[in-house]
């Protein structure tokens, strides 16, 4: 099949923040039954992000306040260089920019590499206290950085949305207007609290987090579908997808492409090729010749 | 899910040495040889310690004061609370016959663990060599001889036992014994040199590696090691030789706190 031009042999994506930092733990990722992974979001400078603990369990998923760890854009894209040297496999990389400035920086330097697609995180939950509002809570922030970039990309641009967001059909479509190739969504949701009770204390270091998971997929779906409803580009599908038949919920709704990011702490790598084989199973069950015969197909009631 | 998180109060403190001390915890924790856990002091952060030893409700961790996390750690009293996730990540394999342990430094304290386990399962014949800088960096001399068949002490500066490294007693010993097993815990360089003797011999090894942990549980993707995207904290942090040959990081690179990677 293929997703925003690229030939890719499953759906399944490695979200943004889940391992992303070496070349080897990509290539892994793509050799455990991913067609494409996305790089942890690159910012200009390497960052440290917040210290631990960065992740807290609870019955329905986790929250994490990773807060943008990375080897920063140049280190970051040359291990997409070992990564191409060394596998077949679409890899997306992820960037995040204080402004349109650095986004557009960091856009340039993403297109003189073998990056496939680049993805603009405008939606991270977790750098608040230190960038404010997330972008993607703003109209017109999504509307100047998504053409900005647009202007001097060449490969593929996917704009990560939030779930926060008020109205996200009109978000959706504002940023398909801005330019943009191809939506991702969702980012984490909330923020949100899991607290020690012993220690009356948040269990996060930072506080809070963003939440992902089981608990947050009912809620990736319906906002997918809504998007799907009202733009023409592509929708790479992220919320808590750990079963075949998750991701074959997503597709239904509106996704072209299916992101698994918290489902790997559950199961590990081993997820994506048991999220492939339940696909399949179900799609020979059920008379689907291939995965794109699945995307949008829901009717409502 | 998986996460057994506990709070508890320190329930005692022992000083090892000038920079070492023994923290004990009244829980359960269903650890074995070679895995860790992840502790937490609030308002502070969250750390990866090894493990000491564990009883039927206590658990034990040896830990070295090495920067501002295990100051704070350090100037904490027995009652203060502090939150241990885990155990986490591969233990030692257990064998039974000829069995030769290559300890370096503060990374002993697991070789002590196991060294007491294969005690408990029958082990044929343990040899040990626990080695440092100096007498006083050692750590369990007296252990490691009750618990041993043979036991070797080595410092760099000869202020007990053989001057020179475990290394060197390592070579020395194999040159008129064979073992089954090898384990091998310690600083990296001398892990690596401890390699390159147990090669040399063919013999099987296991050796006791570090890299910089956030998650703990083979998510953030600190640990990777290149070029095969082994995650030492779920994979490892016990590694066998066959594992190991793969993994040209070691002894070589590793990433630091934003994931990049410098020489060792």
């Amino acid at each position: 099949m293929r997703f925003l031009g690229k030939e890719i042999s499953t759906p399944l994506t490695l979200a943004s923040g889940i391992l992303g930092i070496s070349f080897s733990s990509l290539q892994r990722v793509i050799r455990d039954g991913a067609g494409m992974v996305t790089t942890k979001s690159l910012s200009i400078e390497p960052r440290i992000g917040h210290e631990g603990p960065v992740i807290a369990e609870f019955e329905g998923g986790l929250i994490n306040s990773v807060g943008l760890t990375n080897p920063g854009i140049a280190e970051g894209l040359e291990e997409v260089e070992k990564f191409h040297a060394g596998i077949g496999g679409v890899v997306i990389v992820s960037v995040f920019g204080a402004n349109a400035a650095e986004f557009v920086q960091l856009s340039k330097a993403v297109n003189e590499s073998s990056a496939d697609i680049l993805e603009l995180n405008l939606s991270c939950p977790n750098v608040t206290d230190e960038f404010k509002r997330p972008f993607a809570l703003m109209p017109d922030k999504i509307t100047e950085i998504v053409s900005a970039v647009k202007a001097v990309s060449t490969i593929p641009v996917l704009a990560k949305l939030s779930p926060n967001a008020n109205d996200i059909s009109a978000i959706a479509k504002l940023t398909e207007d801005a330019g943009a190739d191809g939506l991702t969504m969702i980012n984490t949701l909330g923020h949100g609290m899991v607290i020690d009770a012993v220690a009356k204390r948040p269990v996060l270091r930072n506080n809070f987090g963003g939440i992902s998971g089981p608990c947050i997929k009912p809620l990736a779906i319906k906002l997918i579908h809504d998007a799907y409803k009202v733009v023409d580009i592509p929708i790479l599908g992220t919320g808590g997808v750990s079963t075949g038949l998750d991701a074959i919920e997503m597709m239904m709704a509106g996704a072209s492409a299916i992101g698994v990011g918290s489902a790997v702490y559950d199961h590990g790598l081993d997820v994506f090729k048991k999220i492939c084989d339940e696909m399949e199973t179900f799609m020979e069950v059920h008379g689907y010749a291939q995965y794109s015969d699945l995307i949008g197909i829901l009717e409502e009631n | 899910m998986k996460c057994d998180r506990q709070t508890l109060p320190i329930a005692a403190i022992r000083e090892e040495n000038a920079s070492l001390r023994t923290f004990t915890f009244d829980g359960k924790l269903n650890a074995e040889p070679g895995q860790f856990i992840m502790l937490t002091i609030f308002s502070q952060g969250e750390k990866p310690f090894s493990i000491l030893d564990v009883d039927k409700n206590t658990f034990e961790m040896t830990i070295k004061n090495i920067g501002p996390f295990t100051d704070s750690l350090f100037k904490m009293k027995v009652g203060d609370l502090v939150s241990i996730r885990g155990p986490y990540g591969r233990s030692f394999t257990r064998h039974s016959g000829n069995i030769l342990m290559v300890g370096g430094g503060y990374a002993t304290p697991p070789l002590r663990f196991l060294a007491k386990r294969l005690r408990e399962d029958g082990v044929k014949r343990l040899v040990t060599i626990n080695g440092a800088r100096s007498a006083e960096d050692l750590l369990y001399v007296d252990d490691f001889e009750i618990l041993s068949h043979q036991s070797h002490v080595a410092t760099d500066d000869g202020s007990l036992g053989h001057k020179g490294t475990s290394v060197d007693v390592m070579e020395s010993i194999l040159e008129k014994e064979s073992f089954d097993q090898i384990y091998i815990s310690g600083p990296e360089k001398m892990m690596k040199a401890a390699v390159a003797v147990a090669k040399k011999y063919q013999l099987p090894y296991e050796v006791n590696l570090e890299r910089y942990m956030k998650c703990g549980v083979g998510v953030c993707g600190s640990c990777v090691m290149d070029p095969t995207g082994f995650i030492l904290c779920m994979e490892g942090p016990i590694v066998d030789n066959e594992t190991l040959d793969g993994l040209e990081d070691f002894g070589v690179a590793h990433r630091g706190k934003t994931g990049r990677k410098t020489v060792l």
